[in-house]
């Protein structure tokens, strides 16, 4: 099934390597070209000039930080005309998605993903935003509006010495809009062609002391078979147990209809204390799927509210001090899979300071509570039960980040991280990076690190049991039970990049790695001469990845471009070792483009190719075939830039799009591809 | 209703080579057609930087009172207060002129800093705001947003064109406010305070205010 991109007479490597030499050759024009003196513009053609704000307000440039990083940023966003954080994804240099339904993704970095992988951790603006009981970037069910985003960072190395456990490949931290950027009002809504639409509406206020953003949102997704009016084909992985599911029977339920409410606000208390409070609630009401072989087309629910505190308090010389707290509800009902209430409350302080101009330390602690409550129907024996509900979890975590310029090229970030889990014990994470400018000016760094990270299991992995597929006197095909002992999953990370600003308006960046996985964890099982499968998570055994990724992206005052490449090998120690999650395509590539017009026409192409992903389940082959992704919107700004319209069309190449089957599932259907929308905004 | 087992017809294999193609030759043919057009002006440049050449801009098109430029051979003078935010982008401006005049850049440490160094020399009166007030432009950084209010009326009077790019400064009675949007440099204007200034903004930069706070009516 695995199936090598580089075949036939039109080979992706020719056309990377045409890319990259075409625009090698025309930078030669730039690089020469005399540097146009800013105070000689109007002001009108200074409004026109883009501007590099990680440059001065962010803690550290994307070109000297400890890892590689992706950003997508707000404007990158809108003018894609999408309204899911994993199809904005989907274009970014080593992210990895996996589309399941319509409205459910499996994202994860350098692969190993899922609906519910908990290897790569999900932030919103550095707060913790994954499923504590089952992990992952649950994206439908967040209080987050996609307009409200100002940019989203895929860190593509493992980030646990910063993050705590399982940010085992990769981070992907979410940050958002601030009032003081978007004063006023902003009402927009998308629809589609199958009648889809994403309504947002949004006030913000800057006071002299205070600020404050309110959003709210709703998405209503059809259903596949009313979007493809009825003619969805489906697909089992194991055709035998058909009649014991009753998998002629299956119709597919991924409507969703999402109400999102969202709020922040900053006060400024003293000259140099500073509160900032949050405070966000997802309604979601979807339609549920099959999971083992278990479909009982019941309704999903889920409500997740977030909220956090924050105190900022800047001392003399400077130092800084910050207090937060986390607190994030979830009350659930998933009937494939079982009911939940659950919360998490976070306490986090950090002590920031410079011992001279050059050298910064940053230290911290945080704990956590997780309390898991689940008691579902005894009549549905099919739902996870967790043994010894209640559970209430605890983990406490130590950190410190130490960046040192030793000299005007040298600079030496150490970052070292140890955590107590009280359902996997203790670990450490750690990251030691050097980051050397070629030039005074660094504007080509070379970066090498070497990290270390962990994955912690949640309890669905360690404590849930579960029976699927009933063939009567009370037995069961798919049994599933707790471990007795679970280890965390550990990643050692050797990597190198090279990031350079070959000129000021173009961008070059290289990286690759090499990683090397131990206790892998997956499920082992045994299957009698009934047929049943009894299986219980375990660690399996290692595995080593290497790759790379290069991304050149030029952006200028008329547009932006941007071409990328990703390699992504990815060896299991055994042959046929069971991850529950899709394995890293081998290539990948992309292209960004977008074009101003002086008449405030836009035109934006997203192009992603990605090669066959290998599956990794126990519900037979679901490997996924290559893809190629092409959206394509035209926008007109309107009014002063007041409002802007937005005619677009994502996934032009596929008009359906082929079942997918996650690790668990034994069914998959047919969703749409190609979806003709249109968007408007109205700023007040 | 047919199902399929198993094996899945391969509707993205069917169409892999051909769409590949077509879509890697409109990305190749995309990107020749646009990277030649690249022109310097057009490049990014660093937030300061470009706020440095606003404030260069503001300086040719406000008019000051004539008792502020009575002397034709006096420079123009741009204050920047507080933690200096621009680096080295407002050098360049101490080789340009406004009309005949050259410009003029003074920094100045933070409020808490100039009072401290009053206090120091009690016979001068108000001797650490002295260089405030003679300067047409004053730049309020983001590290003095606590003493906005303190600064505004430290300058009142003395027709002084106060700048910032932090929330909330023209509610407290700053002139311009520079805002940072879509990666992008605007600005607002607060007429109020420009007018208690006696100073007149041309419309030339007026109608391109991200927003204008105007008198009310009497």
């Amino acid at each position: 099934m695995q199936r090598s991109v580089f075949g036939g007479t039109w080979a992706p490597q020719w056309v990377i390597i045409w890319m990259l030499f075409s625009v090698s050759a025309n930078t030669g024009s730039a690089l020469s070209a005399p540097s146009r003196d800013l105070f000689d513009l109007s002001l009108e053609e200074l409004m026109e000039i883009p501007i590099v704000t990680g440059v001065s307000r962010l803690p550290q440039a994307s070109d000297t930080s400890s890892s590689p990083v992706t950003i997508i940023t707000a404007e990158d966003i809108r003018a894609s005309g999408l309204t899911t954080i994993p199809d904005i994804l989907r274009f970014a240099c080593g992210a990895d998605v996996v589309q399941v339904e319509r409205r459910r993704y499996g994202m994860g970095v350098h692969g190993l993903h899922e609906a519910f992988s908990d290897r790569t951790t999900l932030l919103i603006d550095g707060r913790p935003a994954d499923n504590p009981v089952y992990g992952g970037p649950d994206f439908q069910g967040l209080p987050l509006l996609v307009e409200d985003i100002a940019r989203i960072e895929v860190v593509r190395s493992p980030g646990s010495a910063s993050w705590g456990a399982n940010a085992l490949t990769g981070v992907i931290n979410v940050v958002t809009k601030k009032p003081a950027d978007i004063p006023g009002g902003m009402a927009k809504t998308t629809v589609t062609e199958f009648g889809d639409s994403y309504t947002h509406l949004r006030w913000a206020e800057v006071r002299p002391t205070s600020s404050y953003r309110l959003s709210a949102g709703y998405e209503d997704v059809k259903n596949s078979e009313d979007a493809l009016d009825g003619t969805a084909d489906y697909q089992s992985g194991v055709p035998a147990l058909n009649p014991l599911m009753g998998f002629d029977t299956y119709v597919a339920r991924d409507f969703s209809r999402n109400l999102r409410i969202d709020s922040e606000a900053f006060f400024d208390l003293s000259d140099v204390t500073k509160l900032s409070v949050g405070l966000g609630h997802s309604h979601l009401e979807s339609g549920d799927h099959e999971l083992g072989g278990y479909y009982p087309r019941e309704n999903d629910r889920e409500d997740h509210l977030r909220s956090y505190a924050r105190l900022d308090r800047h001392l003399e010389n400077q130092r800084s001090v910050s207090l937060q707290w986390m607190g994030k509800y979830w009350d659930t009902n998933w009937p494939t899979v079982t009911q939940l209430t659950t919360q998490q409350h976070e306490l986090e302080s950090q002590y920031r300071f410079t011992h001279h101009e050059d050298h910064e330390t940053n230290v911290g602690a945080s704990f956590r509570w997780d309390h898991i409550d689940s008691d579902p129907s005894a009549s549905r024996p099919e739902l996870a039960r967790y043994f010894d509900a209640p559970l209430n979890e605890y983990n406490t975590g130590l950190f410190a980040i130490d960046r040192w310029k030793l000299s005007e090229r040298w600079t030496l970030e150490g970052q070292l991280r140890g955590d107590y889990y009280t359902g996997t014990g203790a670990d450490w994470s750690g990251r030691l990076t050097t980051l050397t400018g070629l030039d005074p000016n660094h504007h080509h760094v070379l970066r090498f690190s070497a990290a270390k990270a962990f994955r912690a299991p949640l309890a669905q992995l360690r404590e849930a049991s579960m029976t699927r597929i009933p063939i009567g006197g009370g037995l069961y095909v798919i049994n599933l039970t707790p471990p007795d002992d679970l280890d965390n999953e550990q990643i050692f990370s050797l990597e190198s990049g090279y990031t350079a600003r070959l000129s000021r308006t173009l961008r070059l960046q290289c990286d690759v790695f090499y990683q090397r996985f131990e206790d892998l964890i997956g499920y082992r099982g045994t299957t009698n001469q009934l047929g049943q499968l009894a299986a219980t998570a375990d660690n399996i055994d290692g595995a080593r990845a290497w790759g790379g990724d290069l991304e050149l992206a030029l952006d200028t005052a008329w547009g932006k471009a941007a071409v990328w490449y990703s390699y992504n090998d990815f060896e299991p120690d055994q042959s046929g070792q069971v991850l529950l999650a899709f394995l890293p395509p081998e290539h990948k590539m992309g292209l960004r483009f977008r074009r101003r017009f002086a008449s405030d026409f836009s035109f934006n192409v997203n192009y992603a190719y990605v090669d066959t992903t290998r599956g990794n389940g126990m519900t037979g082959d679901n490997d996924l075939d290559v893809s190629h992704r092409l959206d394509l919107t035209v926008s007109k700004t309107l009014a002063k830039d007041r409002g802007e319209v937005v005619l677009g069309v994502s996934d032009l190449l596929t008009k359906t799009q082929d079942p997918v089957r996650e690790s668990l599932a034994f069914t998959g259907h047919e969703f749409p591809g190609r979806t003709f929308f249109f968007s408007l905004l109205l700023r007040f | 209703m047919d199902r399929q087992y198993t094996t899945y017809p391969d509707k993205g294999r069917a169409v892999g080579n051909a769409t590949f193609k077509v879509g890697a030759v409109t990305a190749c043919l995309l990107l020749l057609t646009v990277v030649p057009l690249a022109r310097a002006e057009d490049t990014p440049a660093s937030e300061y930087e470009v706020k440095a050449a606003f404030l260069y801009n503001f300086l040719k098109f406000v008019d000051w009172p004539k008792t502020k430029t009575a002397d034709s051979n006096e420079p123009m003078i741009i204050g920047v207060i507080g933690d200096d935010v621009f680096q080295n982008a407002l050098d360049a401006l101490e080789r340009k002129t406004v009309g005949n005049r050259r410009v003029v850049v003074k920094r100045f440490p933070g409020m808490s800093a100039l009072k401290k160094a009053g206090e120091r020399e009690p016979s001068t009166p108000y001797p650490h705001l002295q260089g405030l007030r003679a300067s047409h432009l004053l730049f309020v950084c983001p590290s003095e947003r606590q003493h906005t209010q303190e600064i505004l009326r430290s300058v009142e009077g003395h027709h002084v064109l106060t700048v910032a790019d932090t929330p909330g400064f023209l509610e407290a009675g700053g002139v311009i406010n520079l805002l940072t949007e879509e990666k992008r440099v605007h600005f607002e204007i607060n007429l109020v305070a420009a007018k208690k200034a006696e100073l007149r903004i041309r419309s030339a930069v007026l109608r391109l205010a991200r927003r204008v706070y105007t008198p009310p009516e009497d």
